[in-house]
């Protein structure tokens, strides 16, 4: 049950790095309860299925919808629409063409997610706000289809099909209806828990939170997006189906009050969790059977409880819950003994200054030493008409040197990182990289072409890990995560990849330092661990190039020692690393070789002695 | 021409719901989804207030203010209170429509949920204008819609407090450290979307009567007629408004009288199809060039 408890387990194993056993029992435990309260209901009365019904049903779409706004951060009112797709396609399919109602499922299921694959590609090229809008017009849209098309029987509706019974030798099993509705909830908590366990999550909370990084470790982010709203939009799709046999199928149950109920369910009992969305569906679907209202004054505590939801409880249920708890467990902690969990917190910052142990692994750069890794020729580039942030800029930076790339604010360094990491195309000019050509393919092509990227500002995923952010790195090296996804805890194969790439994230953490803050929240760790952790991140798929953004903005001195330090080490195995900086001493102690940059153009290229000596460079930088 | 009058009296209604929606996201870049419903209320209280034996001209007022009043304590309670939480960066779309629906089940419980009397404004004779026969109400609608657009694009061109709007829409931060008051300002532009939702409604009201549920229709329609002339400016709205009127009425004259009901959705989907990225962006780069001689410029800010 849970996400709660298996997020505090999970983040109990990655403090303490053993391995859960017990995790398997505790499944089987709770299916076997799931399946004892199916029975339960499935030979109880009518009024107790149709309310468990109704609730499992919106438990599936709030299941759905926490997919996308939960794990993926896009915020669909499209849901309500979604669920009347495969609704209505149940009903008139059924009764229209005469197919059973095991045809239909997947007829529904796989249309309503096309559905969703066609609306997420239409309105998830921008996402935001305007995915929002999108969909919420999708919903209003299949809702005056329903009411004035004469086929779905207008607004009076149509009846559902008829679920068929149980065969009579299963006839002691009840209410067959129950188990089908049951078992497809059970099916999509599965799916949810699957993808939650999967090497895909930390990558969808990328996404979500810090979508440049999960580009730049070699994420096709727009088409994880799609694909996450589609199968999302097919999880409504069977809800619908579902839905279509507890009675009367017509548009006053899909309006958009209904989208905004689904999202309301998962605020309510906690957004990205697996109970909290399950918690919320049953809580307000079952609300106004206990509360015997007039139907105007429940419209008006429904609007008043979305209100209050969102203004007081953010968290949600389930939040409250895991803020008690770790107010509770270092109250409990006092009064036994000091557990493993506690050292992360206590360890020293000045461990980060401790030397790193040796390089991070690498694969040889393809074009050998003295190569030529990033060749930039004539590269222009604005981020409005007429203005160049970028102006006919060429540069070479040699394989197995470390390249400076200095200049004032708004020189356009920056930018042209941008451009090297492939997350802006030029207007003009060409990019090699390896003596591949990279000019206009994406950022998530640059992992395979051995480069890979710091950002300035941090862009970790504040709820993970240090040592789940720098696993996303290795997205690119393990095949299929995505796909792969929904039945991961399923694959032998993947469920040893993620542990290996546990494993291997914990190894580039260890070598930059950071090793003892591998299982700390991004959110807890100090400055200085951040812009290691991006370091660990950007080196650990052995990327012969890194790019780094003013990573040592924010350091303290002995924090900048040891990035110099892993630096060279890094250059000694073989590494190019191509680096903006403001602090000139440093640059100009660790640079093999100085690009300026000004107001967009190349004021000097060189070996960085005699770039230094440069009196142009001396005037517009040095300020000498 | 017929179909261009009564298009442009519905339009002028839609575009000032639509310059509501605007001039909110204008300030606080949040779209109040209970606008539809602010213009409700303005309806309500004046049928309300004039039924009371009151005078009309009170009864509009009293509807005006409730609606203004009404969209600054949608800003105060449903708004404010969630801009902050950074993980949802959409938490102002539910709370808004919970006030949607408060609103609207309210009005449904204090005065009923059937259609009530509006008081009549101007008498209603029909006018012939260039062939076309309108009533008074309609050409009301469209003088007073153009009027305030005129007066809002001097009001926001000319006071310091329309510019103060301005600097914040371009960078709250930078605007509140110049000693803007930004909560004030927001404020006051979700009171003045209410108004504006208000004056839709006193001109609609003759029309259509008093009932809780218009809120929905004209707050959908308004949508549409952002969506249509771009959420970042307010004359754009009003555009966009008329120009979804006059289609509306073409479609109900050309094709069936149920047309205006999913109408103005294939207008939106043409309109999302043609620029995929949006109106939303495309407003946005057409504004830019505009914009960045007052703002610093972005591509300074990377460095």
């Amino acid at each position: 049950m849970t996400a709660l408890a298996s997020r505090v387990r999970r983040d109990r194993r990655d403090r303490l790095g053993g391995p859960a056993r017990g995790r398997q029992a505790a499944a089987v435990v709770i299916a076997v309860c799931y399946l004892l309260f199916t029975q339960l209901i499935a030979t109880g009365s009518l009024y107790s299925q149709s309310l468990v019904l109704t609730a499992a049903c919106f438990a599936i779409l709030a299941i759905s919808l926490d997919m996308v706004a939960g794990m993926t951060g896009l915020y669909s009112l499209g849901h309500a629409g979604l669920f009347a797709c495969g609704a209505y396609a149940t009903t008139l399919l059924n009764s229209h063409l005469g197919l059973g109602v095991f045809t239909v499922a997947p007829i529904a299921v796989a249309g309503t997610g096309l559905v969703g694959l066609v609306l997420g590609s239409l309105s998830l090229r921008v996402s935001g706000l305007y995915f929002a809008i999108t969909t919420f017009i999708f919903t209003l849209v299949v809702g005056v289809l329903a009411s004035d098309l004469s086929i779905t029987g207008g607004l009076q509706g149509i009846e559902g099909p008829l679920f068929p019974a149980f065969p009579a030798g299963l006839s002691g099993l009840g209410s067959s209806v129950t188990w089908c509705v049951m078992l497809a909830l059970l099916v999509t908590i599965f799916l949810a828990v699957a993808i939650r366990g999967s090497a895909l999550y930390p990558v969808l909370l990328a996404i979500r939170d810090a979508e440049p990084f999960a580009a730049a470790a070699g994420v096709r982010t727009a088409a994880v997006k799609i694909g996450m709203f589609g199968l999302s939009a097919a999880l409504a799709g069977l809800a619908g189906w579902c839905f279509s046999f507890l009675g009367i199928v017509s548009p006053g149950q899909f309006s958009w009050n209904v989208s905004v109920n689904i999202l309301v369910m998962v605020i309510l009992g906690g957004i990205n969790t697996t109970v909290g969305p399950i918690i919320g569906a049953a809580f307000v679907s079952m609300f106004p059977a206990y509360v015997n209202f007039s139907a105007l004054w429940q419209e008006l505590l429904f609007g008043a409880l979305f209100v209050l939801v969102i203004v007081f409880f953010p968290e949600g249920l389930t939040g409250l819950v895991v803020r008690l708890a770790r107010w509770l467990r270092p109250r409990l902690r006092l009064a036994g003994a000091t557990t493993a969990s506690a050292v992360p917190a206590a360890a020293p910052p000045e461990a980060a200054a401790a030397p790193a142990a040796d390089g991070i692994a690498l694969r040889a750069p393809a074009g050998g030493r003295k190569q030529p890794a990033v060749e930039c020729h004539n590269l222009t580039f604005g981020y409005t008409r007429g203005a160049v942030a970028v102006d006919n800029v060429s540069l070479v930076v040699r394989g197995g040197t470390i390249h400076g790339l200095i200049g004032p604010n708004g020189s356009g360094k920056s930018t042209l990182v941008s451009l090297i990491a492939g997350q802006r195309q030029p207007a003009a000019g060409s990019i090699r990289i390896n003596g591949t050509d990279a000019t206009s393919s994406g950022p998530w092509t640059r992992p395979r072409h051995g480069l890979a990227r710091t950002f300035q500002t941090a862009v970790l995923v504040k709820e993970l890990t240090a040592r789940a952010n720098v696993a996303i790195g290795l997205y690119s090296q393990v095949p299929r995560i995505a796909l792969r996804a929904p039945v991961w805890p399923l694959l032998p194969a993947a469920r040893r990849q993620g542990r290996d790439m546990a494993a291997r994230a914990g190894n580039a953490l260890a070598q930059v330092g950071m090793g003892s803050w591998a299982g700390t929240r991004v959110a807890e760790v100090p400055h200085g661990v951040e812009q290691l952790t991006q370091l660990a991140a950007a080196a650990v798929s052995g990327s012969g190039v890194l790019v780094l953004d003013e990573p040592l903005a924010g350091l303290s001195p002995g924090e900048v020692e040891h990035v110099a330090g892993i630096l060279r080490d890094f250059r000694a195995a073989g590494g190019t690393v191509i680096i903006i900086e403001h602090q000139v001493q440093f640059v100009f102690g660790i640079c093999d070789e100085v690009t300026v940059l000004s107001a967009g153009s190349v004021v000097a290229s060189g070996p960085a002695a005699e770039v230094r000596q440069d009196a142009r460079v001396r005037e517009v930088y040095l300020g000498q | 021409m017929q179909i261009l009058l009564s298009g442009l009296a519905t339009g002028a209604i839609y575009g000032l719901v639509a310059m509501g929606f605007a001039v909110a996201f204008y300030v606080t870049s949040v779209i109040n989804f209970a606008q539809g419903q602010l213009l409700m209320a303005a309806i309500m209280v004046a049928a309300a207030v004039s039924q009371a034996g009151l005078p009309t001209g009170l009864g509009i007022v009293a509807g005006l203010a409730a609606a203004a009043v009404l969209g600054g304590l949608v800003y105060l309670l449903a708004v404010r209170p969630v801009l902050s939480f950074s993980r949802f960066s959409f938490a102002w779309l539910v709370s808004t429509l919970g006030v949607a629906t408060i609103l609207e089940a309210g009005a449904a419980l204090i005065w009923g949920p059937t259609s009530r009397g509006f008081p009549v404004m101007l008498n209603d004779q029909p006018v012939r204008i260039l062939g076309a026969v309108v009533s008074w109400q309609q050409i009301l609608a469209i003088i007073v819609g153009a009027a305030v657009l005129a007066a809002f694009e001097l009001y926001r061109r000319r006071t310091l407090f329309g510019k103060l709007g301005m600097a914040i829409a371009a960078d709250p931060e930078m605007a509140s450290a110049i000693g803007a008051n930004t909560r004030n300002v927001a404020i006051a532009a979700f009171a003045l979307a209410g108004l504006l939702a208000g004056i839709g409604g006193i001109l609609v009201g003759p029309i259509t009567y008093a009932n809780p549920y218009l809120g929905e229709t004209y707050g959908i329609n308004g949508f549409v007629a952002l969506m249509i002339g771009g959420v970042q400016r307010p004359a754009g709205a009003m555009a966009g408004g008329l120009v979804l009127g006059v289609l509306s009425q073409l479609a109900n004259t050309e094709i069936n009288s149920q047309a205006s009901d999913w109408f103005p959705f294939l207008i939106v989907v043409v309109v999302l199809l043609v620029t995929p990225t949006g109106l939303l962006d495309a407003a946005r780069w057409l504004r830019w060039p505009s914009r960045r001689a007052a703002a610093p410029s972005p591509a300074a800010r990377p460095s």
